[in-house]
C-alpha cells in the first residue's frame, strides 16, 4: 500500500502572526512553519497486489486523481474548500504556540523535537489520518503503525510483520527505508516528511 | 360569464398572492383565470434552466419584472459535475431582453455566466435594479465592470461564492458619480483588491445602502472608515479581521461598530485576531445573524461572543467553537433558529477540536426555535440522534455530516439507521435531510414510511441494496429533489419507479450501479424526462449495456433535450438513440 506523509499542526492555532520579527522568512528553518499538503498522483503500484481498493467491486467510486481522495467529500462548497487550501498552504507557520500577553503577542519557535504531527494519506481512502513521529522510535513501529491504522482498507490482514517500509528518493526512485538511522531521518532538515513523503509498505520484496 | 368578479377585481386579488406555487394553483382554475393570472405574473421562479424554453416561458408570461433561474445540480458545488457540464445563462439572456425590456431583477444559481452575458443584461433592460449571482462562474471583473457603468438604477449586486477571474480591481469605479441607488453590495468572493478609494465614494453616496460585504482584501484599519460612512448598514461583513495591534485602530474601529444603530448581521471575519473582536461587542446583543464560518477564533473567543449574541437567529461557525462554546450558545441564543457548523481541518479522520455529538445535542435541548441544522463532525451515535429527535420535532432542515465515509455509531458499532430514523419520524415538517454515516436499507425504509413532507434527501455511501432507493421513491410523497452518491443502487429501484420521476424536479446519481441499457430503456419510455448520462471515462457510443454509468442526472421538461452538450454527456433514448450531441 501507498501512503503520503506530510507535515501537520497538532492543533489550529491563529494563523495569522502580528510580531513580524519572529517570522524570520522563509529561509529560517526554526521558525515554525507549516507546509502545504501537496497532492499527490495516483501511483498504483502493479506489483504490489496488496494494494487493494476498498470499495465494494460492483460499483465504481469516484476517485480524486490527484490522490487526495474522494472527490466531493466531505460535501463542503468549491468555493469554501479553495479558501481552505489556501489558508493551509499559507507561509505563516503556527506551530509554535501563541501567548497573548496585554498588547503584544509573542511567538514562540516551535521546540523542533516536540511537534511532529504526520498527516498520512493512503490512496483511495478519503479521509486522512494523523500520527506523532517523536513517539516512533524505529522504522519498524513506523510500520506497524501504519499497517495498524489502515488494515481496514486492505484486504490482507496480516500482523504487518513482513511488510517492509520502502520510501520514494527526490529522483523517484524507491528505497529501502532504514540506510539512515530512524533519528536522523526524522529530525534531519532535509528530510522530505516535511514536503510530501511518499513511503510504500510491501510484502513481498 | 354573469356572476363572475370583473377582471379587475381578480387581478387586484391575485396582486396579493406572490408564492409560486399558489400563482400556478389559480392559473389551473379555469381558463379565464388562467389567462389573468398570465398577464400579471411579475416574478418567474426557474427550478431548472433545463425544464423549460426560455420562448415558452415569454409566451405565456408576457409582463415579468424578476427572474431566478438555476443551472447546474446541487452535487456541482462539490465538485462532482464534470466542467462543460452546461448551464448557460447566455441564452436565456438572449431571449428574456427580447421579451422583457422592462426587467429589473436577475437572481442566478450555479449557472455559467459569460462577460457577454453581463453585458448583454446591462445594455438591454432600462430599470435595472437586482443582480444576484449564486455559485456562479465563467465571468471577470470585466463583466461586472460592464454591470457597473450602464446600470443606472442599480440597487443590488450580489455575488455569493462565485469563481470570478480578477483581471482589475477597478471595475468598482465605473459605477458613474451620478449612482447613488445602491441598497446592496457583495463582493466577498472576490479574490484581489478593489480600489479603496472608488469603494469610499461609493459608500459615501449611497444614503440607501444596508448590506456591504467585503472582500478578504479590504484591511481591518479602513473598516471604521466605511462603517462612519455607512452607519445606516443593516449587514456588514468584514474583510480581513487581523492588522497590527494599535489602540487608535482598535477605538476607531470600536467607535464606528457602536454607531451603527441598525446593525443585524456580521459575516467576513477571515483571519482573525482575537484581540480585536472586542470592537464588534456592542452589536452582539442586536444581532440576528453571525457568520463566522471563515473565523480562525478558538472556542474561548468564539464562546464569549454567542454569550452576548441574545437575540441571534442564525449562527454560522467552524468546529472551533467546541462543545462548550455550543452549550453557551444553547443557553444564551433562545431565539436560535439555524445553526452551521463547518469543519475546520475536514480531510483528517483525528479530531484537532473538541467538538462531538454532544455540541449538537446541547443546542437540541436549549434552543426551542431550532429548526435549520448542518453539522459536521467526526463521531454519532444512535442515541444522540434519537435525543435530538426528540427534543427538537418542529426541525424543517437536517443535515449531518460524519467525516468519515461509512462511520458507525461510535458507542455500538451499529448503523445510524434507529437515529435517522428517529429524525424522519418525530420531525413531521422536515423537508430536507442529508445523512452519513454507516446505513443500510432499514433507515430507507423509515424515510419512505415517515417522510412524506421530505422535498430534498441527499445520500453518500448507504444503503445496501435497490430495496432502499424503491422504500424512498414509493414512499416519499413530497420528494422533489433526491441526490446519490456512491450507493449500491442499480437498474431495478429506478425501472419499477419511473414515473414517480415525473413528479420531481431531478434526480442525481453518481458511482452507483445504474447500467447504461437501463438508462437508455428510462429515455425510451419516458418521453418527459431527460435521462442524461455522464461519463468522462468512457466513450459513450461504445458503452456496453450492461456497463454502470459514471453519472446519471434526470429531471423532468417541457423543453425536450438539450443541444449545449459536451462530449461525455449523452441525452438517452431521444431521436432513437442515445442522443447524440450537436457540438456547439
Amino acid at each position: 500500500m501507498e501512503l503520503e506523509l506530510s507535515l501537520s499542526p497538532p492543533y489550529q492555532k491563529t494563523p495569522s502572526i502580528i510580531n513580524k520579527s519572529f517570522h524570520g522568512g522563509d529561509d529560517d528553518r526554526c521558525s515554525s512553519t507549516v507546509t502545504r499538503f501537496p497532492r499527490v498522483s495516483w501511483n498504483q503500484d502493479e506489483d504490489d497486489d496488496n494494494n487493494k481498493r476498498f470499495f465494494n467491486g460492483e460499483y465504481q467510486q469516484d476517485m480524486d486523481g490527484d490522490g487526495e481522495g474522494l472527490i466531493g467529500w466531505p460535501p463542503l462548497h468549491s468555493w469554501r474548500k479553495r479558501f481552505m487550501e489556501e489558508n493551509h498552504s499559507g507561509g505563516e507557520g503556527f506551530n509554535g504556540r501563541v501567548d497573548e500577553e496585554g498588547e503584544n503577542i509573542n511567538v514562540m519557535n516551535n521546540n523542533y523535537n516536540e511537534l511532529l504531527f504526520v498527516k498520512v494519506k493512503m490512496d483511495g481512502v478519503g479521509i486522512a489520518r494523523k500520527i506523532d513521529l517523536n513517539a516512533i522510535h524505529s522504522y519498524q513501529m513506523l510500520t506497524s503503525t501504519l499497517i495498524h491504522m489502515f488494515h481496514k482498507y486492505v484486504e490482507n490482514d496480516e500482523d504487518g510483520a513482513s511488510y517492509k517500509l520502502m520510501y520514494q528518493h527526490k529522483d523517484g526512485h524507491w528505497l529501502l527505508a532504514g540506510d539512515i538511522p530512524w533519528e536522523y531521518d526524522v529530525h534531519s532538515d532535509s528530510t522530505t516528511y516535511t514536503n510530501g513523503k511518499k513511503v510504500m509498505l510491501m510484502d513481498h520484496l | 360569464m354573469a356572476y363572475s368578479f370583473p377582471e379587475e377585481v381578480l387581478e387586484h386579488v391575485f396582486s396579493f398572492i406572490s408564492s409560486e406555487k399558489d400563482r400556478n394553483a389559480v392559473s389551473l382554475v379555469c381558463k379565464s383565470w388562467y389567462e389573468m393570472e398570465r398577464w400579471c405574473r411579475r416574478r418567474i421562479f426557474v427550478g431548472n434552466c433545463y425544464a423549460v424554453n426560455p420562448k415558452i416561458m415569454i409566451r405565456r408570461f408576457p409582463e415579468v419584472k424578476s427572474i431566478e433561474l438555476k443551472g447546474k445540480p446541487h452535487f456541482a458545488d462539490f465538485n462532482l459535475v464534470p466542467e462543460g457540464w452546461g448551464g448557460y445563462v447566455y441564452p436565456w439572456i438572449v431571449e428574456i431582453a427580447r421579451g422583457y425590456p422592462c426587467l429589473e431583477e436577475i437572481r442566478l444559481k450555479r449557472m455559467v455566466v459569460t462577460d457577454e452575458s453581463l453585458e448583454l443584461i446591462s445594455k438591454s433592460f432600462k430599470n435595472f435594479k437586482v443582480l444576484v449571482l449564486s455559485s456562479c462562474e465563467g465571468f471577470s471583473t470585466d463583466g461586472l465592470a460592464a454591470i457597473a457603468a450602464n446600470c443606472r438604477n442599480l440597487r443590488v449586486l450580489e455575488l455569493r461564492e462565485c469563481e470570478v477571474e480578477d483581471l482589475s480591481g477597478h471595475w468598482l469605479s465605473h459605477f458613474p458619480d451620478s449612482c447613488t441607488s445602491l441598497e446592496s453590495l457583495n463582493i466577498a468572493c472576490l479574490l484581489s483588491e478593489v480600489s479603496f478609494s472608488a469603494l469610499e465614494r461609493l459608500v459615501a453616496r449611497s444614503p440607501n445602502l444596508k448590506t456591504l460585504r467585503l472582500n478578504r482584501n479590504v484591511p481591518l484599519e479602513k473598516l471604521s472608515t466605511l462603517l462612519q460612512l455607512a452607519p445606516q448598514l443593516v449587514e456588514f461583513g468584514t474583510g480581513v479581521y487581523s492588522a497590527e495591534i494599535r489602540s487608535d485602530v482598535y477605538a476607531s474601529l470600536t467607535e464606528a461598530f457602536s454607531g451603527c444603530k441598525n446593525l443585524k448581521g456580521l459575516s467576513g471575519f477571515w483571519e482573525v485576531i482575537p484581540a480585536y473582536l472586542p470592537a464588534f461587542y456592542s452589536v452582539c446583543s442586536r444581532l440576528t445573524t453571525l457568520n463566522l464560518s471563515y473565523a480562525t477564533a478558538q472556542s474561548p473567543e468564539l464562546t464569549k461572543i454567542v454569550s452576548q449574541c441574545h437575540n441571534l437567529q442564525r449562527l454560522l461557525v467552524l468546529d472551533y467553537i467546541e462543545d462548550t462554546g455550543l452549550n453557551a450558545l444553547a443557553l444564551s441564543c433562545k431565539d436560535l433558529q439555524e445553526l452551521r457548523v463547518f469543519p475546520s481541518d475536514p480531510f483528517v479522520a483525528d479530531a484537532n477540536v473538541l467538538l462531538t455529538e454532544q455540541g449538537l445535542v446541547s443546542v437540541s435541548e436549549g434552543c426551542p426555535k431550532l429548526q435549520s441544522v448542518l453539522y459536521f463532525c467526526r463521531q454519532m451515535s444512535n442515541s444522540a440522534l434519537i435525543t435530538i429527535a426528540n427534543n427538537r420535532p418542529n426541525l424543517t432542515c437536517f443535515r449531518l455530516c460524519i467525516l468519515e465515509p461509512r462511520a458507525p455509531d461510535y458507542v455500538t458499532f451499529e448503523p445510524l439507521d434507529a437515529g435517522f430514523g428517529a429524525i424522519v419520524e418525530n420531525c413531521k415538517q422536515l423537508r430536507r435531510l442529508s445523512m452519513s454515516g454507516l446505513l443500510t436499507d432499514r433507515v430507507f425504509e423509515h424515510i419512505g414510511t415517515h417522510g412524506k413532507k421530505l422535498d430534498m434527501l441527499s445520500v453518500a455511501f448507504a444503503g445496501e441494496s435497490d430495496l432502499g432507493l424503491h422504500h424512498v421513491l414509493s414512499g416519499c410523497d413530497s420528494l422533489r429533489k433526491l441526490e446519490i452518491r456512491d450507493c449500491p443502487f442499480g437498474d431495478k429501484a429506478l425501472l419499477a419507479n419511473a414515473s414517480k420521476l415525473e413528479t420531481m424536479r431531478s434526480l442525481w446519481m453518481s458511482s452507483c450501479g445504474v447500467s447504461f441499457g437501463a438508462c437508455k430503456l428510462l429515455g425510451e419510455k419516458m418521453p418527459g424526462l431527460n435521462v442524461e448520462v455522464i461519463d468522462e471515462r468512457e466513450n459513450l457510443d461504445s458503452l456496453h449495456e450492461s456497463c454502470p454509468v459514471e453519472k446519471l442526472y434526470i429531471y423532468r421538461t417541457v423543453a425536450g433535450q438539450r443541444f449545449d452538450m459536451p462530449d461525455f454527456v449523452r441525452t438517452m433514448g431521444k431521436d432513437g438513440g442515445g442522443g447524440v450531441p450537436i457540438k456547439c
